[in-house]
């Protein structure tokens, strides 16, 4: 069980390590059993509902197990964009997005180096205040943050979908361990040069970190494109409704429905629509997976 | 000018001869005020959108309040109706359940995994790796929908499975017995990939050394791993139950897609349990039921921390 970097170790191992050879062997091959399973496990759900989407609505009722490239077509789909208002869901959470993804990016470092690189009267405080939001559930502020909404006429609108919980607190504190690492000759350096507190953040803290913001604007991404609880109470307009949203109000139209007729196209259409609305973060996720690991790893060692 | 103020982390001998604050009394100055500013969007927030409904919250949970015209002060008629209401306590029973079947499981295989993938020459890690964070990456509520489909008595597919090879059909998402089990499966199967990459994170930080000095002690796979693996990472198993406690009790998209809560009942969780009482615009009751959560939600917390620290 080695933790050597990656790069020369296999070849030094290759010879070493004959005497516990037999053992070794063995294990890897129960190892990647188990390992296939999980794999297979893991895939299985998203690769069944993105090729069962193809397939014409009553054959995956009827033959839920069976695939045939040759009766694939995108019926499904033209159908469920008629049906369904996925299209502006999609527009929605593109610009809740954008703007909240912008916002988190941008002040949770600024924050995260705050508190790693400064000392200032009330840190441990506000800090602390970054630890309760951490630990507070989000559902336990709905109520008075929906009743909070009405007051301020803000219900169907984007600052309600946006601002709450714009500045994350996980984000604050996942950029402060990471900032902590950025050593303090460089910053002081700049400030030697007369580099003033903020230009040192844009020009040498962020450049430093790019690898943790890269991990953190996954996170970030996958977190405001899957929320859920507070779009829900939040947006009662199906214009204003996110892209979760409008998928959950649909599985409910088909639980409601149970003993209807056309169960089949229902189902195709769920199919679709839920197969769309994980194509974007799975894109995502690829381009950016080895920043996004190495991020987690690279913040949480030093936990 | 007061040379006073320099700060110790200034190790640079160019930074010490040239004094950076020497000359420039505003540089000084900004850096004091530079933290506050770079948290004040936070601390802005934070004021508005958690500490300020906190405290409505709470003056909330002793009133009966509809949403609409005035509140009526019900002293703490909110919280003995909720304790002494069947419906709370097995909330909260159902929530206990899926904790028990998801906890422990999840550890145990995300363990196994991440001391598997910890393997530097294990082949194909990296595509294990990735796999592992796929379903994490999903979103819920599209996947929820697959599970309806996928767990559907009479037509979904692991029903078909199982006919493949003789089995009789299993009411999933009907019958009391499994829909606990299914629900938490959904739940394991989104969360395992994100475990064992933190758990990954933890594994890095033990030096080779510890285990090759246990194997010439002719410890076995098993023993190096109940010995040293994980004593060694606990503080990282324990990020992880903390956080996979306060999510198991807060679960709410899950059961509110999936089942509504049913069948009779069995799937409503604490999340779903205090929802219901915004839906049907109680809202005081639904304050009182925040709090009582957010109590029990810290306890646990604090009681995984404590228990986990103890034995070391």
């Amino acid at each position: 069980m080695s933790v050597v970097s990656t790069g020369a170790a296999p070849r030094r191992s290759h010879s070493a390590r004959t005497s516990g050879r037999p053992r070794r062997r063995r294990g890897s091959a129960a190892s990647h059993a188990f390992l296939v399973l999980l794999t297979v496990a893991f895939l299985a759900p998203v690769l069944w509902a993105v090729l069962s989407s193809l397939k014409p609505p009553a054959s995956i009722i009827t033959d839920p197990l069976e695939f045939d490239p040759s009766t694939f077509s995108l019926d499904n789909y033209r159908a469920m964009f008629d049906d369904v208002p996925i299209a502006s869901g999609f527009a929605t959470t593109a610009v809740v997005l954008v703007v909240k993804g912008a916002i988190t990016l941008f002040f949770a470092p600024l924050a995260g180096f705050a508190f790693a690189k400064y000392r200032f009267v009330g840190k441990n405080l506000i800090f602390g205040a970054v630890l309760l939001t951490l630990m507070l559930p989000t559902i336990v502020l709905i109520v008075p943050l929906l009743l909070q909404m009405k007051e301020l006429g803000w219900v169907n609108t984007y600052q309600a979908l946006i601002l709450p919980g714009s500045v994350d607190a996980f984000a604050i504190f996942w950029m402060r361990q990471v900032i902590a690492s950025v050593p303090d000759e460089l910053l002081d350096a700049a400030r030697v040069d007369g580099c003033g507190e903020f230009r040192i953040f844009v020009r040498i803290v962020v450049p430093v970190i790019r690898p943790g913001l890269a991990g953190l604007a996954v996170l970030t991404v996958m977190n405001i494109y899957n929320d859920f609880v507070w779009p829900v109470v939040v947006t009662t307009q199906e214009s204003m409704q996110t892209l979760q949203v409008v998928l959950a109000t649909l599985a409910q139209n088909i639980t409601g429905n149970r003993i209807g007729a056309d169960f089949a196209t229902v189902w195709g259409e769920l199919l679709a629509a839920s197969s769309i609305a994980l194509i974007p973060l799975l894109v995502i996720f690829i381009l950016l997976q080895r920043h996004f690991i190495n991020g987690i790893l690279a913040g949480s060692v030093k936990g | 000018m007061t040379v006073t103020t320099r700060e110790p982390t200034v190790t640079t001998r160019v930074a010490r001869m040239r004094r950076p604050y020497g000359r420039n009394r505003r540089a000084l100055r900004s850096r004091r005020l530079a933290p506050y500013a770079f948290v004040l969007p936070f601390v802005v927030l934070f004021l508005g959108f958690s500490v300020y409904p906190l405290v409505y919250t709470f003056r909330l949970s002793f009133t009966s309040w509809s949403g609409s015209g005035a509140a009526r002060w019900v002293g703490w008629d909110n919280y003995t109706y909720l304790l002494t209401n069947a419906g709370f306590w097995s909330s909260l029973a159902n929530s206990a359940v899926l904790w028990l079947l998801i906890v422990p499981a999840q550890l145990v295989v995300a363990l196994l995994a991440a001391v598997l993938l910890n393997n530097a020459k294990l082949r194909m890690r990296g595509f294990y790796r990735t796999t592992a964070l796929v379903p994490f990456v999903t979103p819920l509520v599209a996947m929820a929908q697959v599970w309806i489909v996928v767990f559907d008595t009479e037509y979904g597919a692991v029903n078909g499975a199982l006919n493949l090879f003789g089995l009789p059909d299993v009411d999933w998402l009907t019958s009391t017995t499994w829909a606990k089990p299914t629900l938490a499966l959904l739940f394991v199967w989104k969360t395992t990939g994100f475990a064992v990459v933190i758990l990954l994170s933890g594994l890095q930080s033990i030096p080779a050394s510890v285990y090759e000095a246990a194997e010439l002690d002719g410890a076995s796979r098993t023993r190096q791993l109940v010995s040293i693996t994980v004593p060694l990472v606990r503080r990282v198993i324990m990020f992880l139950v903390v956080m996979q406690t306060l999510a198991v009790f807060q679960m709410f998209a899950e059961p509110f897609v999936v089942t509504d809560g049913g069948p009779y009942g069995s799937t409503t969780t604490a999340g779903l349990f205090l929802y219901n009482h915004i839906s049907r615009s109680d809202l005081g009751t639904g304050a009182a039921n925040s709090f009582l959560l957010v109590v029990l939600v810290m306890a646990l917390s604090l009681l995984f921390v404590r228990l986990l620290r103890e034995r070391e």
